[in-house]
């Protein structure tokens, strides 16, 4: 199907009633005289959807399971009394049901007669096409409603004012049926329970915790809004465009979970507008759920600051003019071209975005690579998962996650560390939930105690809150618990691992023990062995891992460390286990395997490798630099040095997402020409000479890959608003250097890479449009696709057992500075705040705050809501406090979304050894309360809220 | 503390210590290995330069690496 016909009609997804049903044998049952095969199990109704029978329904929808409250499904099924509920009746081998028999024609008419009775003849939803009240009265034939109807909302039984204290959407008890659908998506589906019914009988209403939306638990996932059959929950923007006409399948921009979406659409070409985004049921990565940025918030795309011109100044003093995009290529063209007369080729390079597709990544490559001569190319997983790739690399082979997401519901023991789901990847976070509540254990390693610790029917065995900058230490306390107790897979070590022996002496030693590690763990050592065993003795036990495993001066070596301890278990290569990353960016996985690193060619090949050149040279038709080139931070150095002087930087904030900001400031300032290609003139364009407006995910035309190496369809909901696709600015750039690029469309980039790249040989725009989304390996040997990674056989043959000697971190704390600072994200803002900061989400998080152990404060003077000075040896910053017990005593913790706070100008130059992921994780600081100084300038600097435009 | 620390020589260092655990021939070729497979030949020579002029910043692993960089990249080895 191409992009234009998936465009062309508003086709909402068949709800099928109830979940499908996997894995069971087939029965064969007769409804409304059709045969019909289904898995043992299915429900009447289900099976009667699938046969394209309609039976109405009100309390039942296929993302949960069937409730049975509101008896609008009845059927009659030959040789059972009664009408069941055809959501709760599970279909039998040889069962003949009849649907449409005149008594159960009866029992709906009945039914729905009692439900109009309290609802308002003046729904708005009803008259909208946004509740299905209306027309499910017409379908089952209740045109006269004998108890009486109210004619207006405030007729109702027990009107209450509605609830518009969410940004996004209104709870209006008015047009509530009470099927509680919204309570069991809430619990079921998202898994956060903020929503109950209150109350019995007919006074029985939706309640959010006895508060408004706002106030209460919920986290605004949507999930009630999307399962609400009335127009009780209801998005503002219904109200606000209308229904959609038309719908798009894309994929979402924000996390790296990759949720699939129908963007659904009004209007066509550039005056098309969104006016909502459904999660699709067929999603492999999210099966028909979002989070609160996924589903809502997309107003960025149309946000007043949105740059829509290119523009250039000759001084980052002076003022932006605006030109033609001829005139700013030209200018970048000219601008980089004469800085390599004089300064040599290598005076140049490029930063790719995680926020761009993989074709307009690959194309940043190709342009530094061939039209720069050069390999300085880096991506701004440099700040992220390098360590990830580099640590995967050399003891799997490649760099990449092990399973897919639907492996965690095979997983009994979950070892969590460095990673806070329920905010960063709020989607598999919920997944992760469902199979927590059905059973599995959960070890969560953190100094933080993140929700998963404790929440709603979710309770981790162990919270082990590890010191900052001792995860090596840890991760080798756990291997030798399970070497030394004779906790090993033995089959799996001798038949599939190297390197045992002197793996195995290492971490036998005494000093990786449990009690010798625990001063610098801070762990005490019987919670570790138990964590240990727990782990080791688990049928499936599966490791997931974020930011606070990689961005330390050891980050490679820990995910090394977390490789050791899957093979060492033999939790490797079947569903439930693996080693799985999750990674921060819709499309850092992506960007890494395009070749965004300056050593590495598309698929993780060395530059240095002369038959992999060699492939690239020959389509190219250009010599290409064997050595390396400089990464991120070595350009900031270069920089100040005066060797590197120009730079292009792709949809990223370099300024204020990447550390110690007056360094990364200097060495910007030091540049003769830095461009900028964003959506907004972010921190980075302070510094910029040139701006080249770029597009955002909803009008680009490509493809994402997601933390479960899934390559998903981006398409396009309107035409570029700024009058080129990115990846043409670049082709254009190139050209205009000296080095012919062009394509005709990205569909053609992406077969380059196919041709180009073993890894990914057999994935095309055609494939992924009709088979839908698929998980690299794609090729001859899997070509479907790869959900499970090292089945059998590692990428590199052998798993690689590789010691993992603990060298503690340079940054210790002082009396000067005696605490430790740890930084991390929240889950209504995303990265930088570049996106969420222009949409509603300001609401819950309008600027960032420090989390500060209660005896740190007292100690200090300070009390939640203070402004506090958080200074480091590098600077200082200004921003309020919170006191939590969520930190242990000694450790602190803010995120940075804002610019005004700038969590950066505290963070240093130290960085992982082997990829130079800085050491976001461990800061030594001081915190005081501000002076009225202090207090004045955050005050004047602190933007106010702005709101969905 | 870094601040003043020439880049190469606190990454450098940083790399060193890493290896700190094996014989020293064998750091020291291992560190090599790591620098040349990773590091612009900018920052290469700018190690090499550091390491010519005995800063004294530079763990004695990675002054030894460097005169392997050194020696790889004149073909002297």
């Amino acid at each position: 199907m191409s992009t234009v016909d998936q465009q062309s009609i508003w086709d909402p997804e068949v709800d099928f009633g109830t979940p499908a049903v996997r894995g069971a044998e087939s029965v064969t049952v007769t409804i409304d005289g059709r045969a019909v095969d289904v898995p043992a199990g299915t429900s009447v109704l289900r099976a009667a959807t699938e046969a394209g029978v309609a039976i109405p329904k009100l309390c039942a929808t296929d993302s949960l399971k069937a409730f049975g409250s509101c008896r609008m499904c009845v059927v009659e099924v030959d040789g059972a009394n009664g009408a069941p509920a055809s959501c709760t009746t599970p279909c039998a081998d040889g069962m003949v049901v009849s649907t449409q028999t005149e008594r159960v024609r009866d029992l709906r008419r009945n039914v729905m007669e009692l439900y109009l009775s309290d609802h308002p003849e003046d729904c708005d939803g009803c008259a909208r096409g946004n509740c299905e009240i209306q027309s499910l009265a017409a379908t089952v034939g209740s045109a006269e409603v004998r108890y009486g109807r109210p004619e207006s909302r405030q007729q109702v039984a027990h009107p209450h004012p509605i609830d518009e204290s969410n940004p996004y959407f209104a709870f209006d008890a008015a047009s509530c049926i009470v099927c509680s659908r919204c309570v069991r998506a809430c619990a079921d589906t998202q898994g956060t329970f903020a929503l109950t019914v209150e109350g019995r009988g007919f006074d029985s209403r939706i309640s959010a915790g006895g508060t408004d939306f706002l106030s209460s638990e919920c986290v605004s996932c949507g999930a009630c809004v999307q399962a609400c059959p009335t127009s009780a929950l209801q998005e503002h923007s219904i109200v606000e465009l209308g229904m959609p006409t038309r719908s798009v399948e894309t994929t979402c921009a924000y996390c790296g979970v990759g949720c699939s979406f129908r963007a659904e659409v009004r209007g066509e070409g550039s005056d098309a507008q969104v006016v909502r985004m459904m999660p699709s049921k067929n999603g492999g990565a999210n099966e028909g759920h979002s989070c609160v940025k996924g589903r809502f918030a997309y107003g960025y795309t149309s946000h007043r600051d949105r740059q829509l011109s290119p523009m250039v100044r000759d001084s980052i003093d002076d003022e932006w003019r605006r030109v033609s995009w001829d005139q700013a290529i030209s200018r970048v063209a000219e601008g980089f071209t004469a800085i390599q007369s004089e300064h040599g080729r290598g005076a140049i390079g490029g930063i790719s975005s995680s926020r761009c597709t993989n074709e307009e990544v690959y194309v940043v490559q190709k342009m530094v690579r061939a039209a720069f001569d050069n390999n300085n190319v880096d991506t701004c997983a440099r700040v992220c998962h390098s360590p990830t790739g580099y640590g995967l690399s050399q003891t799997f082979g490649t760099s990449a996650g092990t399973q897919d997401f639907a492996s965690v519901e095979e997983a009994d023991v979950i070892l969590l560390i460095g990673a806070n789901p329920t905010d960063a990847h709020p989607v598999f976070a919920s997944r992760m939930k469902r199979r927590l509540r059905a059973g599995a254990r959960l070890i969560v390693a953190d100094p933080r105690r993140i929700d998963l610790v404790r929440s709603p029917h979710v309770e981790a065995a162990h919270h082990l809150p590890l010191l900052p900058g001792s995860n090596v230490a840890f991760i080798n306390a756990m291997a030798h618990t399970i070497v030394t107790e004779g906790l090993t897979d033995e089959e799996f070590l001798r038949e599939r691992c190297e390197n045992l022996d002197e793996y195995l002496a290492f971490v036998r030693d005494p000093g990786n023990s449990p009690e010798a590690t625990a001063e610098a763990t801070g762990i005490a050592p019987e919670s570790l062995r138990a964590a240990a065993r727990l782990y080791a003795e688990a049928p499936n036990g599966a490791i997931y891992y974020g930011l606070g495993v990689t961005e330390h001066s050891q980050g490679s070596t820990m995910v090394m460390g977390l490789a050791n301890l899957a093979m060492l278990t033999g939790n490797i290569g079947r569903p439930g286990v693996g080693v799985n990353p999750l990674r921060g960016q819709n499309n850092v996985q992506g960007s890494c395997d395009m070749g965004s690193f300056p050593h590495e060619f598309p698929g993780y090949r060395h530059v240095g490798r002369d038959e992999v050149r060699g492939i690239y040279e020959e389509l190219w038709g250009k010599k290409l630099d064997p050595e390396p080139g400089l990464r991120i931070p070595n350009m900031f150095d270069s920089a100040l040095a005066g060797t590197f002087r120009g730079l292009y930087v792709q949809g990223e904030d370099i300024a204020q997402s990447d550390p110690n900001t007056q360094h990364v400031e200097a060495a910007l300032r030091a540049m003769d020409l830095v461009v900028v290609q964003d959506l907004f003139l972010n921190e980075t364009a302070r510094f910029a000479h040139v701006f080249l407006p770029g597009t955002s995910f909803l009008e680009k035309d490509g493809t994402f890959i997601n933390a479960e190496r899934r390559f998903g369809r981006v398409r396009p909901v309107f035409p570029s608003r700024v009058g080129k696709d990115e990846w043409q600015v670049v082709c254009e750039i190139a050209t205009a250097m000296g080095f012919p690029m062009s394509y005709d469309s990205p569909a053609q980039i992406l077969d380059e890479i196919a041709a180009t790249t073993p890894t990914f040989a057999g994935v095309s725009f055609d494939r992924l449009d009709t088979e839908g989304s698929m998980q690299w390996p794609i090729n001859d040997a899997a070509p479907h696709g790869t959900p499970t990674m090292h089945v059998g056989e590692f990428v590199r043959g052998k798993g690689h057992l590789a010691p993992t000697w603990y060298v503690p971190t340079t940054e210790r704390t002082s009396r000067k500075f005696p605490l430790l600072l740890t930084t991390g994200r929240i889950l209504t803002q995303y990265n930088v705040g570049a996106q969420t900061r222009r949409t509603s989400n300001n609401v819950w998080h309008p600027e960032d705050v420090l989390e500060i152990h209660p005896a740190d404060a007292e100690l200090r003077g300070i009390s939640t809501g203070d402004l506090v000075d958080l200074s480091s040896r590098v600077g200082s910053t200004t921003l309020r406090a919170l006191v939590s017990e969520r930190m242990p005593a000694g450790v602190v913790y803010t995120t940075f979304h804002h610019p005004v706070t700038g969590a950066n100008v505290v963070t240093t130059e130290n960085s992982d050894w082997a990829t130079n992921c800085p050491e976001y994780k461990v800061t030594a600081v001081q915190v005081g309360v501000a002076n009225a100084r202090g207090d004045a300038a955050v005050a004047q600097a602190r933007e106010p809220a702005e709101t969905h435009a | 503390m870094n601040e003043h620390v020439p880049a190469e020589a606190r990454m450098g260092n940083d790399i060193a210590r890493q290896f700190a655990h094996l014989p020293p021939a064998q750091a020291a070729e291992a560190i090599a290995g790591h620098i040349e497979r990773f590091w612009d030949p900018r920052m290469r020579r700018n190690l090499e330069a550091l390491a010519a002029a005995h800063d004294d910043s530079l763990d004695p692993l990675l002054v030894d690496a460097a005169g392997r960089l050194a020696a790889h990249a004149s073909g002297t080895s």
